[in-house]
């Protein structure tokens, strides 16, 4: 099947770039905002900003006191949320469509407005409600700081993705209300936002409202370039490894493979190996490791969708208490090389199943505006929506052989291993 | 450019009415209760098998058999290998699975309507002609005692799985979770499997659920073809009454040492899916801590930041399940957000929810069920609720009205009848050096410390 999603675009003269989607079979609507500010723009010193301004986007804005937002939207039988990663911060609001204007009328008021609702109370509070989200996440859990061990094997020290989302206590710890006000000024405004309007809507009623609400938001200077040095070597020249001895409950292998940014005409390949090796129970990696070799009790593939200078293909594998990480990583990096040897019945399976997926996630407007505000933001192009399955499906057999062979090998991988403490997990 | 008027939310439009998809209800030849509904934005279709072969139904020794049997639906079946099935499901572009729970198993399949016809044979193939291979079968065990294994050293699950031996007697099967333990899944080999599914997975009781770009002639005569000659009724059935393991409250502290952060559950058994007032409980559990905007919320994070989350749950099974607060919190700060808890169950049952509340709650609870009927997943979710506990055809029909019509005093009543915060159990995961001093001084309980689940 083809995908035809209707896609209507829109920008005002502040430079918010609008997205409207209709879809008249439900009655509900989503309203979400794609902010171009993650944690690669924090310079050192201030790691976990961007998420830690995105918990005070919830504290209130000049005419919505604290908690306000959250309860006019759950009033209206909506949900709501934010979340902060690498390249952008999203927020999201689902109701009911006869309630569009509310959503819009919110999330305008804390673009325009939000600073006046600051004030150092809510700063402390928010600032212990991430530290304890940083420690039920990730301090807390076992295998909790792979991310960090991670992006710090991958990526240089003065590489934007050397460090996590969620960013060190002591810098949560120093973030200051003049940050707050810096960050806000920078980064929050509307020439670096993406609206999208999915759902039960008109266009021009659409359009209009978003006029209303967001015009008269004065547009900011362009945002500055990302901080430290983006540019990195096409691959990582070798093994790079982090070993870990910690009270995890079974031993795991990480291996990942740098490559080529979320923009290069190459990304595609990577999502068609990445469909091969982890989706699916006839996919490699649950095939050969979990069912045949049984080296594995669980193995996963995730692609990062990344801008600045590289991205990563992530694999890993957990083993049972009485696998050898030696074993598990031999395997794990013979069966990804093993793509060199794919055939295109393999690979029209793995297409088929990414295309329900795809399907799957655009029977849900707040996910399909999702995808849009993404789009628009990164390439410009929210139409990407209904080619991203003609993208995949034109990859070759003979481009995934090359993608493997290049990319998967040990001149290229970074790994992290994790062994129980105490020789073994007891299971 | 117009000026806006910034200083008060807008109002809403007329309000879109829907309805809940019809739902074509009919009886195969075999006695299999077939439940269809077209929903066609979008070419796909979700389809659930609801057999009432359940967790429920097994005593302690054999706990997790069923569950464990629908992981291993998966490792192939009299015609096909493991791989096999998996490469005829996903070549067909169908995602598909099976589990069990404390009321049945379910084997469900989600695919492009369009492939309905192969897709629901090799579900039909799949559990009524399972193989399980001996390979296959010591695999899933293998893996599924080693998820038992991650839960254990997981804070939170193992909370979690602690407190239900707090509230319930041992000889309950609520007091365990549905998958088993250690013990009970090690002697299981690949010939129970097949006794339990030969014995089990039977059509009485239970339901085919289709839900999507589908119309219901076709899918009855296909449904007849997949299931023809399949009857019977399930082996196994649960045979208990639930009571509480006690009256008085506890304190257990589950010592973890060097913790950052505390595990904590207050709770004790809740409500069954079936009471009258199941709707101004639903209302009332919002209010305490079902939303952002709950009491426990506003004050165990936005007023202390002593979290980054809390909520409370009634788990509401075909008998009495948990009901249960859940939180993570900083290690200093865990004596006082269990008395803010405590503290906040007390107020709700003592001064009731205010009809602010209860007006928000209801009008959440009402509108967030239509916006979560878009995909036909969710749908066929929502009937094979009907089928799982015998709820009336026009059940979801008229859920929102049933929400709508909640009363205040209806609320606290349900409050006053299913919370009971001077029964309340509870557990705390953590590093007991440093909290179970001050849980003590709480006065609510005699503090015990358990060791933590030793490590290698």
């Amino acid at each position: 099947m083809s995908l035809s999603i209707p896609i209507e675009r829109h920008r005002l003269d502040n430079g918010l770039k609008v997205v409207i989607s209709p879809d008249p079979t439900v009655p509900v609507t989503a309203v979400n905002l794609w902010y171009g500010v993650g944690s690669r723009n924090e310079p050192p010193g201030k790691t976990g900003f961007a998420h830690l301004f995105e918990h005070m986007m919830f504290q209130g804005s000049a005419h919505v006191p604290k908690n306000r937002h959250f309860e006019l939207i759950e009033g209206v039988g909506g949900t709501l949320n934010a979340t902060t990663w690498f390249d952008r911060t999203n927020y999201f609001d689902t109701v009911p469509s006869h309630e569009l204007d509310l959503a819009l009328w919110l999330e305008a008021d804390r673009m325009g407005w939000m600073l006046p609702a600051m004030d150092q109370e809510k700063l402390d509070n928010q600032r212990e409600v991430v530290k304890n989200e940083k420690r039920q996440r990730y301090d807390n859990q076992p295998y909790g700081d792979w991310g960090e061990r991670l992006q710090r094997l991958v990526f240089p020290e003065d590489h934007p993705y050397h460090h996590t989302v969620i960013g060190s206590m002591e810098d949560l710890d120093a973030a200051s209300l003049a940050d707050v006000e810096l960050f806000f000024k920078t980064f929050y405004v509307p020439n670096n936002a993406v609206l999208t309007v999915a759902g039960d809507v008109e266009v021009a009623a659409a359009v209009a409202s978003v006029e209303r609400y967001f015009g008269e938001i004065p547009a900011g200077e362009p945002t500055p370039p990302v901080p430290g040095r983006v540019d990195v070597e096409p691959r990582l020249g070798g093994t790079v490894r982090d070993e870990v001895v910690s009270d995890v409950p079974l031993p795991r292998v990480i291996m990942a493979f740098w490559t080529p940014p979320f923009s290069s005409d190459e990304f595609p390949v990577g999502e068609v190996c990445n469909a091969l090796l982890g989706m699916g129970r006839a996919s490699r990696l649950h095939r050969r490791l979990v069912r045949e070799r049984r080296v594995a009790k669980s193995a996963i593939s995730y692609q990062y969708p990344l801008l600045s200078g590289a991205s990563m293909l992530l694999t890993w594998a957990t083993g049972y208490a009485r696998s050898g990480l030696e074993d598990i990583e031999a395997a794990l990096g013979e069966e990804v090389l093993a793509l060199s040897d794919v055939e295109q019945a393999e690979v029209d399976r793995a297409i088929a199943l990414v295309e329900t997926d795809l399907v799957h996630a655009l029977e849900q407007v707040a996910s399909r505006a999702d995808q849009l505000s993404m789009f628009e933001l990164y390439f410009g192009e929210p139409e990407r929506v209904n080619t991203l399955l003609d993208r995949l499906r034109s990859v070759t057999v003979q481009q995934i052989r090359s993608y493997a062979k290049e990319r998967f090998g040990p001149d290229n991988r970074a790994v992290v291993t994790y062994q129980p403490a105490n020789g073994n997990g007891g299971a | 450019m117009t000026m806006v008027d910034r200083t008060t939310p807008p109002r809403g439009g007329p309000i879109r009415n829907f309805d809940f998809p019809e739902i074509d209800r009919r009886r195969l030849g075999n006695g299999l209760d077939l439940r269809v509904a077209r929903v066609s934005r979008l070419p796909v279709v979700s389809v659930r098998l609801f057999m009432r072969s359940g967790e429920s139904a097994l005593d302690a020794g054999r706990a997790g058999l069923a569950v464990l049997t629908a992981a291993a639906i998966d490792g192939g079946t009299r015609k096909r290998s493991g791989t096999e099935l998996a490469e005829a499901l996903e070549s067909i572009g169908a995602r598909f699975g099976a589990s069990a729970g404390w009321e049945g198993s379910t084997a469900h399949v989600y695919c492009l309507a369009d492939r309905l016809p192969e897709a629901l044979e090799l579900l039909a193939e799949a559990v009524l002609q399972p193989g399980f291979p001996d390979d296959e079968v010591a695999r899933a065990k293998e893996q599924h005692l080693a998820g038992l294994r991650q839960r254990e050293m997981d804070p939170g699950s193992l909370a979690s799985d602690t407190a239900l031996a707090r509230y319930f007697p041992s000889e309950i099967p609520y007091s365990r979770r549905d998958d088993g333990t250690p013990s009970s899944i090690e002697p299981i080999g690949a010939q129970q499997l097949r006794g339990y599914a030969e014995a089990n997975y039977r059509p009485e009781g239970g339901g085919l659920v289709v839900v999507g770009d589908v119309d219901a002639g076709e899918v009855a005569a296909l449904a007849e073809r997949c299931f023809a000659g399949w009857q019977g009724v399930p082996a196994s059935a649960a045979d208990f009454q639930v009571v509480p393991a006690t009256r008085e409250p506890t304190i257990l502290v589950v010592d973890r040492p060097g913790s950052v952060q505390s595990e904590v559950r207050v709770g004790h058994v809740g409500a069954d899916r079936l009471i009258p007032d199941y709707f101004a409980l639903s209302v009332a559990n919002l209010i305490l801590g079902g939303t952002f905007t709950s009491r426990l919320n506003l004050n165990l994070r936005e007023r202390h930041g002593f979290t980054y989350g809390v909520r409370s749950r009634f788990a509401f099974r075909a008998r009495p399940g948990p009901f249960q607060v859940s939180t993570a919190v900083g290690n200093d700060v865990t004596a006082p957000a269990v008395r803010e808890i405590l503290a906040e169950l007390e107020g709700l049952v003592e001064g009731g929810p205010t009809d602010q509340e209860v007006s928000a709650a209801r009008d959440f609870a009402a509108g967030v069920f239509g916006l979560q009927l878009e995909t036909v997943g969710q749908i066929a979710s929502r009937v094979a609720q009907l089928v799982v506990y015998g709820l009336h055809d026009a059940y979801y029909h008229e859920y929102r009205d049933r929400m709508r019509e909640v009363t205040t005093a209806a609320a606290h009543a349900a409050v006053r009848r299913h919370m009971r915060p001077a029964e309340a159990q509870i557990v705390v995961v953590g590093d007991a050096d440093s909290v179970a001093g001050a849980l003590q001084e709480l006065g609510v309980a005699t503090v015990e410390v358990e060791q933590g689940q030793p490590r290698g």
